[in-house]
């Protein structure tokens, strides 16, 4: 793939900390500035923070370093890009495509790309196994579906639904457990050497369009149209309780923290609204909204600690929430 | 209908219209044109989603006294790529109202539906509203039957103002459009005091 120009590096990052940055709302601290090659509505900071994938307007997605700004990698713009995430140890990338294409590439350009066709009509969510060894690829119209990624990439196996594809997955921070949200309203447990189910939930007559294990492994969060977070056991697969409802519809929830804290992204099924953010404390079952004079357009999770980004123009700036 | 292939078929030989280059009798070949052209395409996949709700409630009558928008009658059959009818389908429906409002809270505007003895299916409702996510009206689908690869689908609407009369060239407006055969056409029925869009949608399901 070609990359964009380089920038000069007269213009490279204005590394960390510069508090003359846009206010964000308390809690935030400065990180980074780092200069965009070109606007972006969504941003995914790297596990180490030493990149940014960025989601160009162009449809192209643009692997950025966040120390010199340049463009390590460019994928797209056609199909269409529908999912990306990095892998754990944040070696590697993986992009899903409009035509159900995968295409997994090394951050630091150490090693060639790999590019297949999974059996699917369109990619919606990726996961890299813990290992990195392999990527669970999910779409909606096929149950989802486990690729190995050691030599040239092979099916190992598929998932299960009763209908429809997979929505949305998670593994657990030990590696061993994978929940899956699958569009036949099911949430699956399975164990993630055999991709047996171990356990499933069958409580939510709606589609849930995000789960996460917190980051002790403790507990599976899930949450969908029906406007609050459900907290499952992931040793039982049965329902632990059910939090305050919110007002709209939730489709992200990033875990962060050692105390029980979750990111939650929220969208007004009626479009009337714009869509928001809470902070829940999943042990004390409180929220508070996030917000900032911007909104945050990006974010990641970085040594534990939650990373959350905001475009402007062809800038980005970078904060850690404490 | 086999029997009138064959007529056909003997008039045609007979005639010299047709040429046999098979031992085959003609009932034989009469049974096999039949079978040939009541093969079917499967109906094209459109995604599940959103808000898809299980359990909906068995009505044909979605739309209560009031309920604002444009009346909407659909209707249709349930088949095999055979050709065969599949009376033990369910077809599980839902769609916003006509302002594009999704009811997750409750069942309104969503329904489960089991064909009748001949596989017809049939429902009323409104014409869904637009919402800001989507670029076209439609109608969800989820299709199951015993043998049979579950389907799901959307229904559009021919009449959308997104196609601005012209579905054809500009069904692709919206990226989910998986076929411009799940655009179907609109037929108004109705004195003008009580008009209905009437719209026919067959759907035909891949063995598993």
């Amino acid at each position: 793939m070609p990359t964009k120009p380089m920038l000069s590096s007269s213009i490279l990052l204005l590394l960390v900390v510069s508090l003359a940055q846009p206010a964000a709302s308390s809690g935030m601290k400065p990180a980074a500035t780092v200069p965009l090659p070109c606007e972006s509505q969504n941003q995914l900071i790297s596990p180490a923070g030493d990149q940014v994938a960025v989601s160009c307007s162009d449809h192209t997605l643009r692997l950025v370093d966040a120390g010199s700004g340049n463009t390590k990698h460019t994928f797209g713009p056609q199909p269409r890009i529908t999912a990306y995430d990095y892998s754990r140890d944040g070696r590697w990338f993986a992009v899903g495509l409009r035509d159900g294409t995968v295409e997994v590439a090394s951050t630091s350009g150490a090693a060639e790309d790999k590019r297949w066709k999974s059996d699917t009509h369109g990619i919606h969510d990726l996961k890299f196994l813990p290992d990195s060894s392999g990527i669970v690829v999910g779409s909606l119209d096929r149950p989802g579906q486990i690729w190995d990624l050691r030599g040239t990439p092979k099916q190992l196996a598929i998932l299960h639904s009763d209908f429809a594809g997979l929505i949305h997955c998670s593994f657990s921070p030990d590696g061993k457990l994978l929940v899956t949200a699958d569009g036949d309203t099911v949430i699956r447990f399975y164990d993630a050497a055999t991709w047996k189910i171990l356990h499933e939930y069958r409580g939510l007559a709606l589609e849930t369009f995000a789960v996460a294990f917190t980051t002790d492994g403790k507990r599976v969060l899930i949450g969908g149209p029906d406007d609050r977070i459900t907290v499952l056991d992931p040793a039982t697969g049965a329902e632990l309780e059910k939090l305050p409802k919110e007002a709209d519809v939730v489709w992200r929830i990033l875990p962060f923290g050692n105390d029980g804290q979750a990111r939650i992204f929220y969208f007004d099924g009626d479009g009337k609204r714009p869509d928001h953010e809470s902070i829940w404390n999943v042990n004390t079952a409180k929220s508070v909204p996030l917000s900032a004079e911007r909104p945050f357009t990006g974010s990641g999770i970085v040594g534990g600690k939650l990373w959350l980004s905001s475009a402007n123009g062809k800038v980005l700036d970078i904060w850690v929430y404490e | 209908m086999n029997q009138t292939r064959r007529e056909m078929l003997e008039k045609c030989v007979a005639l010299g219209a047709v040429t046999l280059a098979t031992s085959a009798s003609l009932s034989a070949i009469a049974r096999a044109w039949d079978t040939a052209e009541a093969k079917r395409q499967p109906t094209p996949f459109c995604e599940l989603g959103p808000f898809y709700k299980r359990d909906a409630p068995h009505v044909s009558v979605l739309r209560a006294p009031g309920d604002p928008g444009m009346p909407l009658s659909v209707a249709g059959i349930v088949y095999s790529v055979n050709g065969e009818i599949l009376p033990n389908a369910k077809l599980e429906i839902w769609q916003t109202d006509n302002f594009g409002h999704y009811d997750n809270a409750g069942y309104r505007f969503r329904t489960t539906i089991q064909p009748d003895p001949k596989s017809n299916y049939g429902f009323e409702s409104v014409l869904p509203g637009h919402y800001p996510a989507r670029v076209c009206q439609h109608v969800h689908y989820l299709v199951t039957a015993p043998g049979h690869k579950p389907l799901t689908t959307q229904l559009y609407f021919a009449s959308d103002p997104v196609f601005d009369g012209d579905p054809d060239k500009n069904f692709s407006r919206d990226p989910l459009i998986t076929s411009r055969e799940l655009v179907r056409p609109v037929m108004l029925k109705g004195d003008p005091q009580q008009m209905v869009a009437a719209v026919t949608f067959d759907i035909v399901l891949e063995k598993a």
